[in-house]
């Protein structure tokens, strides 16, 4: 069991490389990493019992690898599936599918490590295979994305190393159970690196710009996954050790709220799916518990959304809301749309439930509103007028099938949901949500300002989010 | 510039790092003939070289990314060329 751990940590980094020695083989060497690591995380949820490995003593990598971990990584295998199938009839070379699978190896890595260190490496091989994809295209404004994700990814990281030498100076390891003795500074360090490289409250605002600048392909991976990658060690750390449990919380809340916030006066679809992005993080953080569930959910429907905004005439709503666009796109977008508001039968709905059922009510009340704005923002996209004759590009419908299948079928993990009352809370926060966009939001035309996601502000904010951090990490 | 400062940070983390290593004493952590001298913790030292390698991997792409940047902003103010690529 351990040596094919190890083997799957490897597998997609080493195809990266043969990706350039075969370049002919790109999408199939690449597509069966996508597969291999379904398989083992599919693996993980009929295993049920947790493993964890440390390799070479106290001062080693220690890899942990459980059902929490299974569902990061079933999402990220699934969407990078997808992703493949998108690109499958592009003519994208073989260095973009080798940078895909080394973030896909990565990201993999992440989700499976448990100690500080291991944990850096992986976020930043997976920060520079991003920058590369963000910069596939090698126009000016793409560069200058990825030059200012990286810029901001390398500097949270290096805040985050800093947190991770005053936790081995109190643990002497550097694993996450060392973060309950570790000294409040530490703590308030390495959660401002994690959360500005998952795209977590103010901290989060580069990623609107970045998710939204980006290629199809590559915004869907970054959205779907790749943040996914920060987040999860919080997940993590809140569940080992329960001092942390209620900081992460309240990120998630304000993420969550900040979020829909931002993203109900949006007025560029793909700007909108960045900033629901940063609200949905919250609702995985929220309840670090069942956050797994919810990143599968997110995970799955985000990128979907992402692929098929992409196939749309145009990125502005108004424009969209003159043209009419082609009916069968239509259908999957409302599909996905609905799942994301959390309707039943879909997968979100089950995931929004199991979240709300795991909060206490203050926090419940707060996700409540989350999920009424999230309804607004999906009316948006769900009433948009049909019967258009654009055709989709060649690849889009097997890969947004995966996907939308993906959403139905994950039911399965909890079916418990379906009674009654859930059902009638469901259509019931939908329907508010609809009828907010119908007399309100649909006519109101606020534009927000944008300056804090200029470059220096988004600097600066780290600074401030992590003195705020170190007055919540102080000891009552 | 903005790299620049960005490398002097990360010098700044890597000194730390030494600086937590050489806590315990500032012998080289080798095998030798001397008995019972203060050692260096190597632990700190191994893990911080991996961070110099992907800091030093970092600062090139991102430099390679500013030349290609200064064909069009010769003057390479982060300010303009924000103005100019942001929607």
């Amino acid at each position: 069991m351990s040596t094919i751990t190890i083997a799957w940590i490897a597998l997609p980094l080493f195809f990266g490389f043969v990706i350039y020695l075969l370049p002919k083989l790109d999408k199939y060497l690449a597509l069966c990493v996508a597969f291999a690591s379904a398989g083992y995380a599919l693996q993980l949820f009929v295993a049920q019992s947790p493993l964890t490995l440390q390799l070479l003593d106290n001062f080693g990598v220690i890899l942990t690898v459980d059902q929490l971990s299974g569902y990061f990584i079933l999402t990220n295998a699934l969407v990078t599936a997808a992703v493949i199938l998108y690109c499958w009839q592009s003519d994208k070379t073989a260095f973009f599918y080798a940078q895909l699978i080394i973030l896909h190896g990565s990201v993999n890595a992440a989700f499976a490590c448990a100690d500080l260190i291991s944990l850096y490496v992986a976020l930043e091989v997976s920060g520079i295979a991003a920058f590369l994809l963000i910069a596939y295209p090698r126009t000016d404004r793409s560069i200058w994305v990825a030059l200012r994700y990286l810029f901001i990814s390398n500097v949270a990281m290096l805040f985050y190393l800093v947190g991770a030498v005053l936790v081995y100076q109190a643990h002497h390891t550097f694993s996450f159970a060392g973060l309950r003795v570790a000294p409040p500074e530490a703590l308030a360090l390495i959660f401002l690196g994690l959360l500005t490289k998952g795209g977590v409250f103010v901290s989060g605002l580069w990623l609107p710009l970045t998710h939204s600048e980006s290629e199809t392909p590559v915004s869907a991976m970054l959205s779907g996954v790749v943040v996914k990658a920060g987040v999860y060690p919080l997940v993590r750390c809140a569940l080992m050790v329960e001092e942390i449990d209620p900081i992460v919380r309240i990120f998630g809340v304000g993420t969550a709220l900040l979020g829909v916030f931002y993203a109900v006066f949006e007025k560029d679809t793909k700007r909108m799916l960045a900033f629901s992005t940063v609200s949905q993080l919250g609702w995985i953080l929220v309840a670090p518990e069942v956050g797994g569930f919810y990143a599968l959910a997110h995970g799955l429907v985000k990128s979907a959304l992402f692929l098929i905004v992409g196939s749309l005439p145009s990125r502005d709503f108004k424009e969209l809301q003159q043209k009419q666009i082609n009916t069968t796109l239509w259908i999957a977008l409302v599909v996905a749309s609905l799942s994301i508001s959390g309707f039943p039968f879909l997968v979100g709905f089950g995931a929004k439930m199991l979240t709300l059922k795991n909060l206490t009510p203050a926090y419940a009340i707060a996700m409540n509103v989350a999920a009424v704005g999230t309804a607004i923002l999906f009316a948006k996209f769900i009433f948009l007028p049909r019967g258009g004759q654009t055709a989709a590009k060649p690849g889009f419908w097997p890969a947004v099938l995966l996907l939308l299948g993906g959403l139905i079928a994950a039911n399965a993990f909890y079916v418990e949901a379906y009674t009654l009352e859930n059902m009638l809370k469901a259509i019931a926060i939908i329907g508010v949500g609809w009828l907010a966009y119908f007399l309100i939001f649909q006519r109101t035309a606020i534009k927000l300002p944008r300056m804090l996601e200029q470059f220096d502000h988004l600097v600066g904010f780290m600074s401030l989010i992590s003195l705020l951090l170190f007055w919540m990490a102080l000891p009552k | 510039m903005k790299i620049i400062s960005m490398d002097v940070m990360s010098t700044g983390v890597i000194a730390y790092y030494v600086l937590i290593a050489s806590r315990g004493g500032l012998f080289t952590p080798i095998i030798s003939n001397a008995k019972n001298v203060t050692y260096a913790d190597p632990v700190p030292q191994a893990v911080i070289l991996t961070a110099i390698v992907i800091g030093f991997s970092i600062q090139a792409l991102m430099l390679v990314g500013v030349m290609k940047l200064s064909r069009d902003n010769p003057t390479l103010e982060s300010n303009e060329i924000e103005k100019n690529n942001t929607p």
